[in-house]
């Protein structure tokens, strides 16, 4: 399934339009998925649905969007991602940009990691890996 | 008046799709205001209906044992209207498959093989930061009462629904 | 249990927006099965609530034109907090547009300052003769109903509390 750029865009913004109810032109590659597009937890599933049928690939739970980083002892202390917590989720999140969000990593801040264009850096990545 | 929208399940297949039904009568109080003389079933009913298709659909998967509550209607469309001595037939697939985290479902109502509506809801599992703690044990969701009125322990005897639907 | 989801308008701007409540009570019984040893109001109900204070606005701002108003669709209905008994839901709808069969709506329901429901609704109307030709008088019955709920409603005090803010 070669797909450019552009057209797995513009199926990653028909998926969020759908589930968030958003108008096409709010979708930028840079808007976040919970601030700027209204996202609120079963939101996050249902992208993740949609985005499973729309590239026929399987994202299984916390690849799109880690959730145990968040909560777990090991990773997080008074509200900041620990090292570990940071080495963990540039693990899970290869796609994402952490430049910025590594200066003060508070967890409350990952949310705004997950924007349009992660979205589609990662559907990117499982669709040029070996097979969909 | 019971909180049940619908009758009877006529087709389940487990974690994937079910069929129920649901029988429109004169004998529903709500009908009479809804509209004085001229009797439609109210589309927020219908949702609810498709809800709890959904609902046992989802929780079967997990054999009753979470609270599995709507959370989410992404969108309900109406194209038909609904009335005393109808049946509509509510049919409820899985949007990929019954997760932990919770679950999609798309809808389609008929009567007599006309669309009715269109709908696409996500379900969620209520859990204890939502409920009393003391209630936590009980799956007030799923009640002994709502299993047996709705005949769910039969639904693994029930045909799986054709491909295509009716 | 009776099919009437506002028990009472608090601000009524035709054609732009509306502020209703109700409350929820013990009373009703269906929150026997929804759910038993925890009643709250179903999100469907809660949805009619907000289906049912924008067809107040569409009535206001149409004189009352067309007596039948449905739901034709909803979208991005999401839930919050819930209404429990002894609780009020406080429904705000804002209109994007109101024609004359049909209008689209941004509505909201609150209890206790929390989000309960937000959802985006488009409402049909239409006369009863318009489907079953022949029924003008059933037509004529249902504005001289809709016309007595709006008083029992608050509708009148609605429109002038509006005013004054």
């Amino acid at each position: 399934m070669a797909l450019s750029r552009d057209e797995i865009t513009e199926k990653v913004r028909e998926a969020l339009v759908d589930a968030l109810g958003v108008d096409e032109g709010e979708v930028v590659a840079t808007a976040r998925i919970g601030a700027d597009l209204g996202a609120e937890s079963i939101d996050y599933l249902d992208i993740v649905f949609r985005l499973e049928k729309a590239f026929n690939i399987k994202i299984p739970r916390g690849d799109l969007f880690p959730d145990n980083v968040l909560t777990s002892e090991e990773f997080v202390q008074n509200g900041k991602l620990t090292d570990r917590g940071l080495a963990e989720l540039k693990a899970r999140m290869p796609y994402a940009d952490l430049a910025q969000f590594e200066k003060n990593p508070n967890v409350q801040d990952i949310a705004d990691l997950f924007t349009v264009e992660m979205i589609v850096r990662y559907v990117e990545g499982k669709l040029g890996g070996a097979g969909a | 008046m019971r909180w049940i929208w619908i009758d009877k399940f006529v087709e389940f297949e487990r974690g994937r799709r079910a069929v129920s039904v649901k029988n429109v009568t004169l004998a529903e109080e709500h009908l009479h205001d809804h509209v004085p003389g001229y009797p439609l079933h109210p589309p927020a009913l219908m949702i609810e209906g498709m809800a709890q298709t959904g609902g046992v659909l989802v929780g079967e998967a997990f054999d009753f044992q979470e609270k599995v509550v709507l959370a989410k209607v992404t969108r309900a469309v109406f194209h038909r209207h609904v009335r005393p001595g109808d049946q509509i037939r509510l049919e409820a697939v899985v949007q990929g498959e019954v997760r932990s985290e919770g679950a999609g479902i798309e809808g389609r109502i008929t009567c007599n093989g006309l669309l009715v509506a269109e709908i696409e809801m996500m379900f969620a599992h209520l859990d204890q930061s939502r409920v009393p703690l003391d209630l936590d044990e009980e799956n007030f969701v799923f009640t002994e009462d709502f299993i047996r009125m709705l005949r769910m322990r039969n639904l693994g005897q029930l045909p799986p629904p054709e491909p295509g639907g009716a | 249990m009776r099919f009437f989801l506002v028990d009472r308008l608090l601000e009524l701007e035709p054609p732009k927006r509306v502020v209703g409540i109700k409350n929820l009570s013990l009373a009703e019984e269906y929150l026997a099965d929804h759910f038993p040893a925890y009643p709250v109001l179903p999100g469907v109900m809660m949805l009619e609530a907000l289906v049912q204070s924008a067809a107040w606005l569409v009535r206001a701002s149409t004189d009352f034109e067309k007596t039948v108003v449905l739901l034709r669709e909803a979208r991005n209905v999401r839930y919050g907090s819930f209404v429990r008994p002894g609780g009020q839901l406080v429904m705000e709808v804002e209109a994007l547009d109101v024609g004359r069969d049909s209008s689209r709506f941004r509505a909201a329901g609150q209890c206790d300052g929390q989000a309960a429901v937000q959802a985006r609704l488009v409402l049909e109307h239409w006369n009863v003769a318009d489907e079953d030709p022949g029924n003008a008088d059933l037509d004529d019955r249902l504005r001289a109903f809709w016309r007595e709920r709006f008083r029992i409603v608050g509708g009148p005090q609605a429109l002038t509390a509006a005013a004054g803010t």
